[in-house]
């Protein structure tokens, strides 16, 4: 047991809390800034008591925020769907089967993690141009196109993150359900998936987290249509720099869908982040 | 009694069931990244510009050309080049560096037994869930010279600098992007480090107290060779993700950061996207995968035995 109240612990307690605050001060500042007025936040006379809420109903007019908001809602939550669901196949054939493949197979999964996204996004942007020119698949500008290109990109990760949890899951579970005349398949679906539930979750969130984030293709594969919200950051940005409220009012508005998702969640990904630093 | 025949027939269903479950994961990482990433190296030979766009695939080859634009001295494309490549290599040092060690004193202060210690991991874990693109939206309003916090603080209520710096042209820009990069990486490294440490069976530290080992000894014949491996995986990744950085330059300085604050992809897609050198920007992401690939084998050299001794 270690001592506790020497002059030493309380200086380190401290030295914690002051870490802590600092850490967290830039995402205070993001808030209290989006409830003051432009002229407040240029002269420095700010006025935290008396908050105003105008930024936040003047944003969604200075750009269309409503329409990225809208298609990162719906490309991220479909492509982590997805993303969580190939996953949860692979990783589930990773962790329980020995077959010819399974280690080149998991080494070209962390290897997609090597390709710097420039080297892949001319080629896609090219295919994309190809089949508008050639075919009637229209995947430029579409968040068909935007769903695919992110599942791809965050199934890998996800797989590593699924294997961990399937591991974690006692091997009789499935067994006994073997025995009892349940195929392959029937015992994954009924059995294994609903106890790898917090798993699932988990995965779901940290692909959404990602896609949430991703910029670089968003910026080269939509044009007028399928924009995301970090386009759309970029635009305020580009555009009315001056108008500093409203931009830190998108900036509070783009992390709120993420924040709460993490927060339910904590428990579970926090556990899948640190399962194999706790393996030993 | 069970044959030979049954059992490999068993053997081969269970294996085409393996093969189903990867099919979707594989066959979309066929699609989206391994045969974009092959036509993208074939593309670094070719002559891809405004004018031979509209050919696609069809292109005209040009050999060599891309890659001798980017490596000889004499071409005016080299010079922007050899700037992006030091300015990625000081952002991916500085930014790495400060995650590791940042995350893991933050990770040995949090492994004390205090107060609210549920809450401060909580709270520190924050800056990770705010987005790339919000994290560069905070910090490039914070650093203004004029509006921005920062200089408000330092100058206008602490009095610590006379004149306001400009903290997003010049020598600072680069820190102006590499400060933001480790405030939103180093709670993750926190985290895994913490978890790890809270493994680690309190009766080690206390035979070695008792032995007479002092804090830092405890620190570095302990607790250090047991992270040894996490280590490992963290400069990995974190190498390949600095080194790839976009949202923060482009989003902090726009798509032409200048040669104060130009990376290696900020660079790569200008030159693709809005200068149409597709060409160029095809040679110089397979030189920069290249690099990372050197890097890879030179962390493989390094961290294989602790790979093993953590499978």
């Amino acid at each position: 047991m270690r001592r506790r109240g020497t002059a030493g612990d309380v200086a380190l307690d401290a030295l914690t809390w002051v870490i802590v605050l600092a850490m967290i001060a830039p995402i205070v500042w993001l808030v209290l800034s989006s409830t003051q007025t432009n002229l407040q936040i240029s002269n420095g006379t700010y006025d935290f008591l008396h908050p105003t809420f105008d930024a936040f109903s003047r944003m969604w007019q200075t750009v269309d925020f409503e329409r990225y908001f809208l298609n990162s809602l719906i490309i991220c939550t479909t492509a982590a769907l997805i993303a969580t669901a190939f996953a949860a196949c692979a990783g589930y054939a990773l962790a329980r089967y020995r077959f010819r493949g399974a280690r080149p197979f998991s080494l070209a999964v962390i290897g997609t993690q090597l390709i710097p996204g420039s080297m892949f996004l001319l080629p896609v942007y090219m295919g994309f141009v190809w089949l508008k020119q050639n075919t009637p698949i229209h995947l430029l500008d579409t968040r068909l196109g935007m769903i695919i290109v992110y599942t791809a990109f965050f199934t890998p990760v996800a797989i590593y993150f699924m294997r961990s949890f399937f591991l974690a899951i006692p091997r009789d579970m499935e067994e006994a359900g073997l025995v009892d005349g349940c195929t392959p398949f029937g015992a994954f679906v009924r059995i294994v998936l609903p106890n790898a539930a917090p798993g699932l979750v988990a995965t779901f969130v940290y692909a959404f987290l990602f896609a949430w984030d991703e910029l670089l293709f968003a910026a080269a594969l939509t044009q007028t249509q399928a924009e995301t919200i970090p386009i759309g950051i970029r635009n305020f940005i580009g555009n009315y720099s001056q108008e500093y409220a409203q931009l830190m009012a998108a900036g509070v508005v783009s992390t709120l869908p993420v924040m709460l998702a993490f927060f339910a969640t904590q428990r579970w990904l926090v556990k899948g982040l640190t399962a194999g630093a706790v393996k030993g | 009694m069970v044959g030979p025949a049954p059992r490999r027939r068993r053997r081969r269903r269970r294996n085409t069931f393996a093969y189903a479950l990867i099919a979707p994961a594989a066959l979309f990482m066929l699609l989206v990244h391994v045969v974009p990433m092959l036509a993208g190296a074939l593309l670094s030979f070719k002559n891809l510009n405004t004018f031979t766009f509209h050919q696609l695939f069809g292109a005209p080859w040009t050999g060599l050309s891309n890659y001798e634009a980017i490596l000889d001295s004499s071409n005016p494309l080299n010079d922007g080049f050899v700037g992006a490549v030091w300015n990625t290599v000081r952002y991916t040092f500085w930014t790495v560096l400060g995650c590791l060690a940042g995350g893991l004193a933050i990770a040995v202060l949090l492994n004390r037994d205090m107060r609210g210690r549920k809450w401060a991991r909580a709270l520190m874990l924050a800056p990770w869930i705010v987005p790339g693109f919000v994290v560069a939206t905070i910090w490039q309003f914070m650093w203004q010279s004029d509006v921005g916090i920062v200089n408000k603080v330092l100058v206008d209520y602490l009095h610590l600098l006379g004149d306001r710096p400009t903290w997003l042209a010049g020598d600072n820009a680069l820190w102006a992007m590499i400060i933001p990069s480790v405030w939103r990486g180093l709670p993750l490294n926190m985290l895994i480090f913490l978890a790890a440490l809270q493994a680690v069976p309190t009766e080690l530290y206390e035979a070695a107290s008792i032995d007479g080992a002092g804090a830092w000894r405890r620190f570095r014949h302990i607790t250090l060779p047991l992270l040894r491996p996490l280590i490992g995986i963290q400069l990995l990744f974190g190498v390949i993700y600095a080194a790839y950085q976009y949202t923060i330059p482009v989003v902090m300085f726009g798509s032409n950061p200048g040669p104060d604050a130009d990376l290696m992809m900020t660079l790569i897609v200008r030159q693709s996207f809005s200068n149409s050198l597709f060409g160029f920007g095809a040679a110089a992401s397979v030189l920069l995968m290249g690099v990372m690939l050197i890097w890879v084998l030179l962390w493989y050299r390094a961290f294989r035995r602790d790979l093993e001794a953590a499978a």
